[in-house]
């Protein structure tokens, strides 16, 4: 058999080999390529009442595999490892810079989805704008799901006792309020009214940037028998009449335009994006923002081309309008469905129907669509981010649809529940722009990794190459290798990574050359002690008898540094690579906490808790630095567990104390 | 050895004259010119008075003056480090730079730096050397006790909490405790050095001072605490099992003995460096401690200087550092010598 070239991979797998398992099962290996390995050769060999002779890695290996919980950190940790470097695979949505306004601060929560039992065979209407859902029975009771505890107050969704008794007869939820009409046509509403979302408040009155609920609504309420809609917005609310009337109040600061709705009577529908008040006036035959011209293009698909509304139209008339927080949906009155505004990012497009099919309700969520046709069929489109727009295919003889902020359900002809799909809510809480805190954590923990594992290998080529010059030729070589690494390791690591990314900071570079640029600060600041630790072992090892018989054979002077000495001192670097490993994920999660490391969008374990560590934060918002804590404290004691032993198990003095 | 600190010291003013030089040329690659900037702001006021043909010229002027004035009229690296440190003339003719007492004047203050330095310093250290107290104050007992009470279910408790206490990033440590004294309990305030406006004095300072350093002080005690206590115990696991310490027991001293003058002896001598170590390191101010509980010490100076890019500031904190660094080897070494009898200093 021809001989193959040994690579550098080849050769670190045979030291690891030989380390744990000793010399002969590494000539097994390696030297005979015959696969039958029988382990036990050596024991036959061996008469049975004769002391065995261990070979000193045999019996560090023996040692680590009796510390139980050394194996469990070993286990833990490569879990860990291979864990976040796997798992974002399969986050294909996942992306650094997500942000959602209506989903932040969330503590951790899986039931936004969960529509209550009761309400289960009984459902009249189900709407939400933000983390929590309502929905409303036929018996008129009101039931509120998901994330109910909003804010950094700990503010309450859940219908107020009083209101309990009450038969609704509409609800609607905004982004943190919630507003019911009564049978009685009286109007109820709870939540945040900080902005003016209800009631009539001195702050709502007053303030310039409030338009309060009208009076006439909070005295008297409205003819219920002739209400059309209930919307709710941001923190915005609308009721549409019948006969064209229209009352919007809330928040003017989100909803610039709503001016030009106070006190309307032409609307024949309306709605909220995250902006915008967009309706439709009595013509039919546009949108009326209030503005001229804008939103005045349609499109059949959210990849086809936009038409002017005028052409476009040709005649027919929008039924109906419905809104998500970028873009909006009509629906015309001969089936047909158009987009109108932006699209947003992960879209899913608008499908095309068989023939003979056509659109019958549409229902809006924060960016998804999910339509209704009149084969009871259902269609979701738009934003995928959560998966909202993937209906169920199997789901048919649905009579009528709602949509969540993020969620879709689907309800039969009797008022039963059939089906949800969409977004149940976030395993491990959400953070100040409303990112997947998990979603982050993994991504982050990837980040750290690596900063950490490649740092670590910088370290290793220039410490080892150096610290095996400076042992093995000694003289003024030694000397000079040294004193550089004494200058080094006597700058303040902290303070000059500091300025030194703080400088990077101030160049041009994409964030991974950055990231690069941070391991490399990390690396070659670092590499003194693996300089040290490798010069005192061959300054040992150069004694020995075997280097002088290379010698004696005329080995050249370098090959006998790299193949011969680090070999045998390849088991004191692993010590130092562990604990060097723990050491620059702290440093750099250090870094990132002071803002001078990895930067937001890129996640990092560090700058995940640099925005959660203020007082108020770390009380009310405990999910956004609790698991990534706990995390980087269990990878830190698995590592340095494994440091630890493996240093005991080498150590003889330590093994014979036992 | 007299002849052997001086050579140390001749070592460390090399060292120390590389290094600083490795850092004025790192922060000359910072994107600040102060003449620059003063020479537009000064053009700016004057705006009225120059006919604006003669505005160029006039700032040309300006930015000259202010160059030579700042000793920043030339692009040699070499001779500007010279002017810092006081060896090399300004256009002027004087020197005016270290060696002179001027470190440099900060942006932000407005104010030498040295002025602004002082009160930094003091918080730093009034924090610093409290905790550091408190922390040899337990640690060495604690870490003997559980050395000689090896494999005890007090060693096995102190073991697992000091492996968790080293894995914990301080900054973790600090925002449990803020959360849980601060915010949750209410017994200290969240941050700050002295109650806001307020002006105390004698009496009265002590015990304002004392109410606000106590929750920055018990934090950085316990997050100090589990790295020392590993390193106490390793290192008088290791005297316990030296041949001097069986013989003395052999011989039959009491076991106090035994452990506070044969073993302790022993196991001081890597202690050393850390115990050194850690008293100079309060001068420098804990970054991550001062950033957290916002107390003005000098790692939050030094912070907000790189954040704000106030340069002067960084470079005369960042010599401090270095400084500190290499006195501190020094002290350590000379340390050794007073510990342990075999170390011969005459190199």
């Amino acid at each position: 058999m021809k001989k193959k070239k040994e690579n550098i991979f080849h050769i670190l797998a045979r030291w690891f080999v030989r380390m744990f398992m000793g010399p002969k099962y590494e000539e097994k290996m390696y030297k005979k390529a015959n696969k039958n390995i029988v382990i036990d050769d050596e024991k036959q060999s061996v008469p049975n009442d004769s002391e065995l002779i261990v070979s000193p890695a045999k019996q560090a290996l023996q040692g680590f595999l009796d510390n139980k919980f050394a194996v469990f950190a070993l286990f833990a940790w490569v879990f860990i490892f291979a864990f976040v470097f796997i798992a974002p695979l399969f986050m294909p949505k996942y992306s650094d810079a997500y942000t959602e306004v209506t989903l932040k601060n969330l503590p951790p929560n899986r039931t936004m989805m969960k529509v209550p039992e009761e309400l289960k065979n009984d459902i009249k209407m189900i709407d939400s704008y933000g983390p929590f859902s309502v929905g409303l029975s036929n018996a008129g009771k009101v039931y509120v799901w998901g994330c109910k505890k909003l804010g950094a107050s700990g503010m309450d969704v859940e219908i107020p006792e009083e209101y309990k008794d009450i038969k609704m007869a509409m609800v609607a939820a905004g982004v943190d309020h919630i507003v019911a009409i009564g049978e009685d046509g009286k109007i109820y509403a709870w939540g945040s009214d900080r902005f003016g979302q209800y009631g009539r408040s001195e702050n709502a009155i007053t303030s310039s940037t409030i338009e309060a609920m009208p009076e006439e609504l909070y005295e008297n309420g409205v003819d219920v028998a002739h209400v059309k809609k209930l919307t709710c917005g941001y923190q915005a609310t609308a009721i549409l009449m019948d006969d064209g009337r229209v009352y919007v109040w809330g928040n003017k600061q989100t909803y610039s335009n709503m001016d030009n709705f106070l006190g309307r009577e032409d609307i024949y529908d309306i709605d909220f994006t995250l902006n915008y008040i967009v309706g439709i006036d009595s013509k039919r035959n546009g949108i009326f923002t209030g503005t001229r011209g804008l939103y005045d293009t349609a499109k059949t698909s959210f990849s086809g081309k936009g038409e002017k509304m005028f052409t476009f139209l040709n005649g027919r008339k929008i039924n109906e309008i419905t809104a998500t927080t970028a873009n909006m949906c009509i629906l015309l009155d001969d089936g047909s469905i158009a987009i109108v505004g932006d699209s947003v990012a992960d879209t899913v497009d608008v499908p095309t129907l068989p023939e003979g099919e056509q659109f019958v309700d549409i229902k809006a969520g924060n960016y998804h669509y999910t339509a209704l046709t009149n084969k009871g069929n259902v269609y979701s489109f738009g934003g995928d981010h959560y998966r909202q727009a993937e209906a169920p295919a199997k789901l048919q003889g649905v009579s009528k649809i709602f949509a969540g902020s993020f969620q879709s359900y689907a309800v039969d002809a009797n008022g039963d529940y059939m089906d949800a799909w969409g977004f149940k809510g976030f395993l491990l809480g959400s953070d100040d722009v409303g990112a997947d805190i998990w979603e982050r954590m993994i991504n982050g923990g990837r980040i750290t990794m690596t900063v950490g594992a490649v740092a670590v290998i910088i370290e290793i080529i220039i410490g080892v190459s150096l610290g095996c010059i400076a042992g093995y030729y000694g003289g003024w070589v030694d000397i000079l290798i040294m004193r550089i690494a004494e200058v080094f390791s006597s700058l303040p690591t902290i303070p000059i990574m500091l300025i030194l990314t703080s400088l990077i900071a101030q160049m041009s570079l994409t964030t991974n050359q950055r990231l690069m640029m941070i391991m490399v600060i990390l690396g070659v600041l670092g590499w003194p002690g693996f300089a040290n630790i490798t010069r005192a072992q061959i300054l040992v090892a150069r004694e020995s008898e075997y280097v002088t018989a290379a010698q004696a054979m005329g080995i050249k002077e370098g090959r006998i540094a790299f193949r011969h000495i680090l070999p045998n001192i390849v088991s004191v670097i692993l010590v130092s690579i562990t604990l060097r490993f723990a050491g620059a994920m702290q440093t750099e999660t250090a870094l990132s906490f002071l803002g001078f490391g990895v930067n937001y969008p890129q996640p990092s374990w560090g700058n995940m808790l640099s925005r959660a560590s203020n007082a108020t934060a770390a009380k009310n918002f405990w999910w956004q630095w609790v698991f990534t804590s706990i995390l980087i404290i269990f990878v830190g004691v698995c590592i340095n567990t494994i440091g630890d032993t493996i240093r005991d198990v080498m150590d003889p003095k330590t093994n014979s104390e036992r | 050895m007299g002849r052997y600190i001086a050579k140390r010291c001749l070592y460390i003013l090399a060292v120390f004259a590389l290094l600083t030089f490795l850092l004025f040329s790192l922060y000359r690659l910072m994107p600040a010119n102060r003449a620059y900037t003063d020479a537009r702001n000064e053009l700016q006021s004057l705006k009225n008075s120059i006919p604006a043909a003669e505005r160029e010229t006039k700032f040309e002027e300006l930015y000259l003056k202010y160059q030579r004035m700042y000793g920043t009229d030339t692009d040699d690296t070499v001779i500007l480090y010279l002017r810092w440190l006081g060896l090399y003339p300004f256009y002027d003719g004087k020197c005016n730079g270290v060696f002179q007492g001027n470190f440099g004047h900060s942006y932000e203050y407005n104010a030498p730096v040295v002025q602004i330095i002082g009160p930094a310093l003091r918080n730093s250290m009034i924090i610093g050397a409290v905790a550091e107290i408190f922390i040899l104050a337990i640690t060495i007992p604690l870490g003997i006790l559980c050395a000689v009470k090896r494999g005890s279910r007090l060693d096995r408790g102190i073991q697992t909490f000091s492996l968790i206490g080293f894995s914990t990033p301080s900054f973790i440590t600090y925002i449990m405790f803020i959360l849980l004294f601060a915010s949750i309990l209410r017994w200290f305030p969240v941050s700050g050095m002295k109650t806001p406006g307020s002006d105390y004095h004698g009496w009265m300072w002590v015990k304002d001072t004392l109410h606000y350093i106590s929750l920055p002080v018990i934090a950085l005690v316990f997050g100090g605490l589990a790295s020392i206590l590993r390193i106490t115990r390793a290192s008088m696991l290791d005297a316990l099992s030296l041949d001097c310490v069986r013989t003395a027991r052999a011989k039959g001293l009491s076991s106090k003995k035994v452990i506070l003058s044969h073993a302790w002896r022993n196991a001081l001598i890597p202690l050393v460096s850390i115990f050194v170590g850690g008293f100079f390191g309060i001068i420098g101010g804990a970054i991550m401690l001062e950033r957290m509980f916002g107390i003005k010490g000098m790692g939050l100076m030094f912070l907000d200087s790189i954040s704000k890019a106030d340069y002067d500031v960084i470079m005369f904190i960042e010599v401090i550092y270095v400084f500190i660094g290499l006195v501190s080897n020094l002290i350590t070494d000379l340390c050794y010598g007073l510990v342990d009898p075999r170390v011969r200093i005459s190199k």
